[in-house]
This record gives structure tokens, sequence and C-alpha cells, in this order.
């Protein structure tokens, strides 16, 4: 599938990975809606892609929601005609053990509450089930050539302190093989469904954290370095060009290696 | 270029040389771009017809965003309960939403 004239939606597009896919689709001729919850980030990236020249629409919404995937959805239609291309990149961290010791009594004194599980689910899982169902169905009655990208992440393999986040990862990296295998069965043949799992990188979230924290991260990475955004960016356009990726999830890592030198 | 005012929001469509474009006005005399390269190909007439009701899409009336509020757990006695706050004012009851409970 060429990327230019694509119409390309984003989940998350207000910042972080999200943005540079945004911004790396428009660059390439693609049309493009961001979707994120935050409205001064969609209207800062908007502006920036329309000074740029790029066709583009912003849309604040809950990828938690069904009647706010319906809306987004719809808004992409009227504005642009299609959808060929849904990245869902929505995503949250809410970080902690499952449980938590008291130090002087070994006696648990803290357990992971709901506050910190169920919004990872709702937005990483459910958010991202939500708007690769509703993209294929456009894609379907539409009869457009269209590619699900589900964002998974490398900690999809178990991250201590991050059993909620982890979960959802490995669930969407899942989603790829399961969807294409019911879109075989169905003889759904336009749309394909490729998986992206970054490994650390250079968003907000990660280069704003302890610096000593960070070192020890890239201590553990071959290439010394995070990984940019625009390059699970390219990733992801490459992922569009070759029609051949499917039903899969791809790594992108720069090389992420257990303390041992091997790689997880 | 056509004002529009719609669910006390101003609106602003005007036709640039890539297409049409929709701004939407914000206190303080400022604006944000809401669309921008929008039906290029169309006439004049239906462009703007197809632009309001994309504004009325995206800003719809009657559904904000609302995900769990799990800021403002409700405690009865010793009992917490996670979930939406049916009783926090940004909370609008969606009977389709996945992540609404029941009532």
């Amino acid at each position: 599938m060429e990327i230019k004239g694509s119409v390309v939606l984003v989940t998350g597009g207000g910042n972080g990975i999200g943005e540079a896919v945004a911004k790396y689709f428009s660059k390439r001729g693609a049309k493009v809606a961001i979707v994120d919850m935050v409205q001064k980030n969609i209207d800062r990236v908007v502006k920036e892609i329309k000074e740029a020249g790029g066709e583009v629409i912003g849309v604040q919404a809950n990828v938690t929601s069904e009647a706010e995937t319906a809306k987004f959805i719809k808004a992409t239609l009227e504005a642009f005609g299609k959808i060929n291309v849904a990245v869902a990149s929505a995503g949250i961290i809410r970080d902690g053990t499952m449980l938590t010791l008291d130090k002087e009594t070994g006696k648990v004194s803290r357990k992971m509450g709901l506050d910190k599980w169920q919004p990872v689910i709702d937005v990483n899982l459910t958010g991202t089930f939500l708007t690769l169902r509703d993209a294929a169905e456009a894609m379907v009655n539409g009869g457009w050539e269209g590619l699900l990208v589900p964002i998974s992440s490398v900690n999809k393999v178990g991250q201590i302190g991050q059993l909620n986040y982890s979960s959802t990862k490995v669930a969407d990296a899942l989603m790829p093989k399961i969807i294409i295998g019911e879109f075989l069965m169905r003889g759904i043949k336009n749309i394909r469904c490729v998986g992206i799992a970054p490994g650390y990188t250079a968003t907000p979230m990660l280069t704003g954290m302890n610096q000593d924290a960070l070192k020890a991260i890239l201590e553990d990475v071959h290439i010394g370095r995070l990984v940019e955004p625009d390059e699970i960016a390219a990733m992801i356009g490459h992922c569009v060009e070759n029609g051949a990726l499917n039903a899969t999830t791809i790594e992108i890592t720069g090389g992420l290696c257990n303390s041992k030198g091997i790689a997880k | 270029m056509k004002t529009i005012s719609y669910n006390d929001m101003e609106f602003v469509l005007d036709k640039t040389a890539s297409g049409w474009e929709i701004t939407r006005k914000q206190a303080g005399g400022a604006s944000a771009v809401v669309a921008a390269g929008l039906f290029a190909d169309l006439p004049d007439g239906e462009a703007e017809v197809r632009a309001e009701a994309l504004v009325k899409t995206v800003f719809p009336v009657g559904i904000k965003s609302v995900g769990p509020d799990v800021a403002h757990p409700n405690m009865v006695g010793d009992l917490k309960i996670v979930g939406p706050d049916v009783s926090h004012p940004n909370f609008i009851y969606w009977n389709k939403d996945s992540t609404s409970f029941a009532k």
C-alpha cells in the first residue's frame, strides 16, 4: 500500500510515538486524523502539521469509550472519506508491584489497587480493541485496503512492577494473529494487521525520568541509546508499504538485552 | 470565510490554497486549528456544508470524555468502590459505554 494519498488514524497522536507517527505519515503525503485525550496537545500537533502543508484533523476523544470511538471514526470518514491505517498508540502506565511488604513485619502492607489496574486495562487493551474493531469495520464496509497497528511493547515479555501494563501489552501483541486468522475465516482479504513492540523509546515519559535510572536502562541496550519515536514511525511506514508483513508483532528495541547479555 | 456559532463555541470555515480549513476560536482571541486541507475538490457550497457537519461530529453536544473516575473513589463505610463516579459533575451516563458500570 502506498503511503501517499492514504488516510492514517492515530490514537494518542498528541505526543510521543503517536505524534511522531502522525508527522511521519503527513510528511509523506498521507492525510492524518489525530485522536488524543488532551485538547492542547491536539491543537499543537494539528497546527504543526498544517503549517508543514499537511492535511489533518484533530479529535479529542477517550479511546475507552465506544461512543467516542464511533465519534472519531465518523469524523475521519467525514473529513477524508476513508481509513487505510489505524495506529492504536494511546497508552498509559501506572507502575507498582502487586504486593508490597512491610520491612519490619514481612506482612503485606499494600496491594495494587484497581485504581492502578483498571485504567491501564481500559486504555491499553480495551482502547486498542475498540479502535481496531471500529477501524476494521469501516475498512471492510468501505472496501479500502487497510492496515491495523496495535502498539505493544518489549515489556510484553513481563516487566517487574508492570503487571498491569505488561498484561495489556502481551495481549496487544497477540491481536494480529487472532485478527488475521478471523479475517481469513471470514473472507476479509483487504486488511492486514501488524503489531509494533517498541523498546525503550525517547518519549517525554522516559527522557523526563530519573537520569541515573535511565542510564541503567541504557546499559542493557546494545545500541547504547533510546529508540527514537521517528524510528518507530518509520517501521510502521515500512509495514504499510510491505504487503507481506501480516499477522505478527515486530520488536524494535535497539537490541535490548538482559543483564547477562541475552537478548530479551 | 464563514463563521458559525455552535455549542457555545465559534468556528471559522476558511477556503485556503490547499483546501478548507476549520479553526476554533479560543478565549483571549486565540484560535486553534481543528482541521486543514479538507474538501479541496468540492464546490464551495458543498464543502461548507460538509465542514459544518464535521464540526458537529468532532464537537458533539452532550457527550464529554469521561473515563473511569478512579481519582474520586466512593467510600461506603470501609468499602472503597472504584469505578466511574456517577456523582462527579463531568460524568454522563452512557448505556453503551464499555467502561460504565450498570446502574
